[in-house]
């Protein structure tokens, strides 16, 4: 079986600062993720893991080396050009939620889809798939100050599947969690990627994490140091 | 994208930071009451402007009336001796106005000559106007009638009754010129001028009255008789025009051309021209271009104002909302629909401000036009006038789209904000 790239980085460097105080943060990487992949990104504080998922998701521009997204160059393109690629193809799920605090989960679930240009009738229907999907359903029109950090970290999954992404990034999502909560969203985040084949970039350094999912690349000052 | 969800975003969005909020509506719709009001007051000003020029003028020609009737080569010939262009049917022109036009309320006949003037000893020039005083007080009362605000000039019409009542040879001198001359109310003084056929003539005339002209040049030329005493003077039975007052203002266009063809009918001693009073009125002009360029001034200041409290609160509100812009961007929502959350908001303010503007405006204007404020007397008058505040409806769209466009560029200022923002940073912004 030919296994589709979803995601590529090819000797890709990133610095912060210039001159002497310059910091590699990621030094000539070489990084693939496939259809279907769960992948882990694991590492200390500052050994490059979130720049990486950043690299990835198109939210930020490397220095050196090339980027592609579902066979996509995206080397060259600035980041205002990205923005349909990452509307389209990739979804975000933060440590601290970022939910838009005045929209309910409904319609912070639904805010990509009408930036998409999909009709009334299918975003209503796709919304209320994904809230009950994630058993939501009870919290559909609570504001994220009304809802738990658990419930609002499940309304970020769902607005980051909801326009059915080809990739899902999620940057240290149980940081913000306690221990049970937390194992909660890694094991929604599995159970998803195994039901629907969603690929998944997770970085984290949490052992709640760590320990549930197998395919883990240890990153260490900018480089990738293993496999698993 | 859903417009509607934008809105709904801005206004909760508003609704989060309700006392920022509430304090841009407030100073905006201050911004825009203040310019309403000074609309209503420039409304007003240029009502009473444009009406005591009408009625009451601003120099020795007096009121300029709604209409003028002067022979057409008045207006373009030099005249080789006096009165050679002025009206000479005048009694019957008046009649055929009056009867063809229910409009016109009144008409005025007057005479303008110039000449010395001697108390025996001593002589001066004088510009002179002869007048029909009864007919001129007519002309007042439009005023008073039109204008109740004012106070009533009751010197002035005091003066013209006196007049009016006078023997024959009445005059009524300028300040300045009875001084010149050591006259008084009673004293008899000799007017000299040129008639119609060139020759030198002299009347003596009665001090009827003296009357106060706040322009000094004015005052020290000025003489007002009767018309009849104007005419034995210059042995003429003719006038210089005659002033039409109608019943309203408004009516000047429209009376215009009908008066216009009544008058140069053929057979009917063809050759008057019918002028409006705005184009004899260069005072109001000039006086309303001024107002217009203080009140201009105002109004750019007034949005200025507006403008930096609007851009303060979204700047603050871009601030604020860093990892929410953040955010979005990240999801892939482009820099331009972000900034478009903003110009809602704005223009929610904008739309906001107007109402409550509105309501400061109806509030103000309540109180400023019942409480009587008497306001001093304009350049070139001596009565003092109640400030009134005129509705101003015509102003008010023009007023709200400047509040509206304010308000709304201030939104889109965090256009610049929202692009300059690293998506990264914003991420973990706190």
């Amino acid at each position: 079986m030919i296994e589709k790239v979803v995601a590529k980085l090819a000797g890709v460097s990133k610095y912060y600062g210039t001159g002497e105080g310059r910091i590699t943060a990621l030094d000539r990487v070489d990084f693939e993720v496939n259809k279907g992949d769960f992948v882990v990104l694991a590492g200390l504080s500052g050994s490059g893991k979130s720049t990486m998922l950043h690299l990835l998701g198109c939210i930020d521009k490397q220095d050196e080396g090339e980027s592609y997204i579902d066979g996509i160059d995206t080397t060259r393109m600035s980041l205002e050009q990205l923005a349909p690629v990452r509307l389209e193809k990739i979804g975000f799920v933060f440590q601290s939620f970022n939910l838009v605090p005045v929209l309910t989960a409904f319609e912070n679930v639904e805010l990509p889809l009408l930036f998409k240009g999909i009709d009334k009738n299918t975003i209503k229907s796709r919304v209320n798939d994904i809230l009950h999907e994630l058993g939501l359903q009870e919290r559909m029109h609570h504001f994220p100050r009304e809802m738990s950090g658990g419930q609002q970290q499940r309304v970020a999954i769902a607005r980051a599947l909801v326009t059915n992404p080809i990739l899902i990034l999620a940057d240290e999502p149980t940081a913000n969690l306690d221990s049970k909560t937390g194992a909660d969203i890694v094991n929604l985040l599995i159970e998803l990627n195994q039901k629907k084949n969603i690929t998944v970039v997770l970085a984290s350094h949490d052992s709640v994490v760590l320990d549930r999912i197998k395919h883990i690349v240890n990153i260490r000052d900018g480089k990738i140091n293993s496999h698993s | 994208m859903n417009h509607i969800k934008l809105v709904i975003i801005a206004s909760r969005n508003l609704k989060r930071n309700s006392r920022r909020t509430l304090i841009t509506v407030l100073v905006s719709s201050a911004g825009f009451a203040a310019l309403a009001i000074v609309g209503g007051y420039m409304d007003f000003t240029f009502f009473g402007l444009q009406e005591m020029t009408i009625c009451r003028g601003f120099s020795s020609s007096g009121g300029t009336g709604h209409i003028q009737i002067v022979r057409k080569e008045a207006l373009t010939k030099e005249e080789q001796y006096p009165m050679e262009f002025g009206i000479a049917d005048n009694d019957i022109l008046q009649e055929t106005i009056n009867n063809s036009n229910k409009d016109v309320k009144a008409t005025v006949p007057r005479i303008e000559f110039t000449g010395l003037i001697s108390n025996g000893e001593r002589a001066t020039s004088f510009l002179g106007m002869g007048v029909k005083p009864e007919k001129e007080i007519k002309l007042m009362n439009y005023w008073d009638d039109v204008y109740k605000n004012s106070k009533k000039n009751v010197f002035q019409e005091e003066m013209y009754k006196r007049l009016a009542m006078s023997p024959q040879n009445g005059v009524l001198l300028g300040e300045s010129m009875a001084k010149a001359l050591g006259a008084t109310v009673g004293s008899t003084l000799m007017l000299m001028g040129t008639t119609v056929d060139g020759a030198v003539n002299a009347v003596d005339v009665t001090v009827a009255g003296i009357i106060n002209n706040s322009m000094k040049t004015v005052d020290r030329y000025y003489l007002v008789t009767k018309i009849e005493t104007a005419q034995s003077l210059m042995q003429t039975d003719k006038v210089s025009k005659i002033l039409l007052v109608l019943d309203n203002t408004c009516k000047t266009d429209g009376v215009l051309p009908a008066v216009a063809s009544k008058i140069n009918r053929p057979g009917n001693n063809a050759g008057y021209s019918v002028i409006p009073w705005y184009q004899l009125a260069e005072y109001y002009h000039s006086v309303k271009d001024a107002y217009r360029i203080i009140f201009g001034f105002t109004g750019i200041i007034v949005v200025l104002i507006v403008f930096l409290s609007a851009a303060n609160t979204m700047l603050m509100s871009t601030m604020e909302r860093v990892r929410e812009i953040g955010t979005l961007k990240a999801m892939g929502i482009s820099n331009r629909w972000i900034s478009m959350m903003f110009l809602y908001e704005g223009l929610f303010i904008g739309v906001m401000s107007i109402v409550v503007g509105l309501l400061f405006k109806e509030i103000f204007t309540l109180i400023i036009n019942n409480a009587n404020f008497e306001m001093p007397p304009p350049p070139g008058m001596s009565s003092t006038y109640f400030l009134k505040i005129y509705p101003a409806f015509h102003f008010l769209p023009w007023i709200s789209l400047l509040l509206i466009f304010s308000t709304t560029c201030s939104g889109f200022l965090t256009l610049f904000k929202i692009r300059k923002l690293s998506i990264v940073n914003s991420l973990t912004h706190v």
